[in-house]
């Protein structure tokens, strides 16, 4: 208990100097116009916990397909709707830089559109659960769904991007495998991941929890 | 510079208040469980 | 291993005749894409689209029309079995693999027609020049082939689930719209001349179809006994 505890401070205190970092700590960048580069703390964390909640979906996906196992499948729906909530902070947060930037809060550019679609599968993945009232059956449909949308993936953030023209920064690491930006902005980005994904993780595991707790009351009337 | 100290602490500010439901949300579950 | 193609082709010929006799999902797909033609047609005819953009804007509306009669359409093959529960017969008389591809056939051939009798009649009356034609005709062929697949996956999918309709529509599209943009771009590239993006996107298309194929292929057993 108290070790868990303490991780949570500890998450706070991290998020709460990351938050601080970012606005003064860090001066803003070049090639951003204003202030503006400091979204990206935020935006591109949101952005890798939505592909890694996806990417923990799938993985319950498959892992149920194999084994069956009730509590695969609320891991998947879980980290879906996690994976939902923050795909849409990270479009959010990406409008607004864009609109900063470029002057609209939406081009259709490739991350754009690779963005848009991850939402369009986490929102059509949850349209199928909803429509499935046995749950084993909800559960096996909907993992094969998982696993179809996850294959698609690679397509759109690969593919699609090198093929049109981008208004999108280069990654962070660029061709060159240099960085672009000076090491305190590198500093304050990984701090923010790292927080980002212990948030994550927390809500994950409470999700897990609440759904538990909501299937096992399901259970024990069904029982009665 | 201000308006960058006001975004800051309103980001703060929601930063906070977000960690407290989900902290107290934690305390609720855990009860519930045992 | 021809059992498996024979009891296969013989799904995809029942159904084929089934489709024939009563013609629920041609009308369906036919009606909406030659009306969906004739309205662009009309209101934006051979003329109206200035001559640098049509190589993109005729693209889009070609594969918008495609697409969206395809979703019109291709969900019969595995809803009607449900609905006339004809689907534990299906079950019994042949192997998951053999109507997996039978329903696939099915769809490649409603996607095949539709598209011989659209494409031609499209370019025609939008005015549509394609330089490279043999390359506009491969990538018909490869993105129709990957949009049957998809759909058949997913059709088989939402006719185990309660609702209908929309359903199909709302799954297929998140998987379909990285295709619909490399149909687009390669068809733009054909009409073009540009013989790079065309490779380009028959390479993306040709490994997506793949995948997806062997993928469908393998969950296809566990959303048929659900």
């Amino acid at each position: 208990m108290r070790l868990a505890d303490i991780s949570k401070l500890a998450l706070l205190v991290w998020l709460a100097v990351v938050i601080v970092a970012a606005f003064f700590y860090v001066h803003a960048a070049e090639g951003f116009i204003g202030e503006s580069s400091r979204i990206v703390f935020f935006h591109v964390p949101m952005a890798w916990i939505a592909v890694l909640a996806f990417l923990v979906s799938c993985i319950a996906s498959v892992m149920y397909l194999r084994r069956r196992d009730p509590k695969d499948d609320i891991r998947a729906s879980v980290s879906a709707g996690l994976g939902l909530l923050f795909a849409v902070l990270a479009t959010t947060t990406g409008a607004v830089f864009a609109k900063i930037m470029w002057g609209a809060y939406w081009n259709w550019d490739p991350r754009q559109t690779s963005i848009t679609i991850l939402l369009l599968i986490y929102a059509a993945y949850l349209a199928l659960r909803g429509a499935v009232d046995d749950p084993e059956r909800r559960a096996s449909l909907s993992a094969v769904y998982a696993i179809l949308a996850f294959v698609t993936v690679p397509f759109l953030v690969f593919v699609v991007p090198r093929i049109y023209w981008s208004l999108h920064p280069d990654t962070i690491i660029n061709a060159r495998g240099t960085n672009e930006f000076d090491s305190h902005y590198t500093q304050v980005l990984m701090a923010s991941l790292l927080g980002f994904t212990g948030l994550y993780v927390w809500l994950y595991t409470i999700g897990c929890r609440i759904e538990t707790i909501r299937q096992r009351r399901r259970q024990e009337v069904l029982d009665v | 510079m201000s308006d960058l100290m006001g975004i800051a602490v309103v980001t703060l500010m929601i930063w906070v208040g977000l960690f407290g439901y989900v902290y107290r949300l934690d305390r609720k579950v855990s009860r519930l469980e045992d | 291993m021809w059992r498996w193609l024979s009891e296969a082709l013989a799904v995809a010929g029942k159904d084929l005749r089934t489709e024939f006799r009563t013609r629920v999902a041609l009308n369906s797909l036919g009606l909406f894409a030659l009306t969906v033609l004739a309205a662009v047609s009309y209101t934006v005819g051979p003329y109206r689209i200035a001559v640098e953009d049509r190589p993109f804007l005729l693209a889009v509306l070609l594969w918008i029309v495609v697409f969206f009669a395809a979703l019109a359409g291709l969900d019969r093959s595995f809803v009607k079995e449900e609905e006339s529960h004809t689907a534990p017969l299906l079950r019994l008389a042949a192997s998951p693999p053999a109507v997996w591809f039978g329903k696939l056939v099915y769809n490649l051939c409603l996607i095949y027609a539709l598209m011989a009798i659209l494409v031609p009649l499209y370019c025609i009356l939008m005015g549509y020049k394609i330089v490279l034609l043999r390359a506009f005709v491969v990538i018909l062929v490869l993105g129709g082939y990957t949009l049957a697949v998809v759909t058949t996956i997913i059709a088989a999918i939402i006719a185990r689930a309660m609702t209908r309709g929309a359903l199909f529509s709302v799954l297929s599209l998140p998987l379909l719209l990285p295709l619909m943009i490399f149909l687009i771009q390669g068809t733009t590239g054909a009409s073009e001349g540009s013989a790079e993006t065309v490779t380009n996107t028959i390479r993306a298309v040709l490994s997506m179809g793949g995948i997806m194929t062997i993928v469908s292929a393998v969950l296809f057993p566990v959303v048929w006994n659900e």
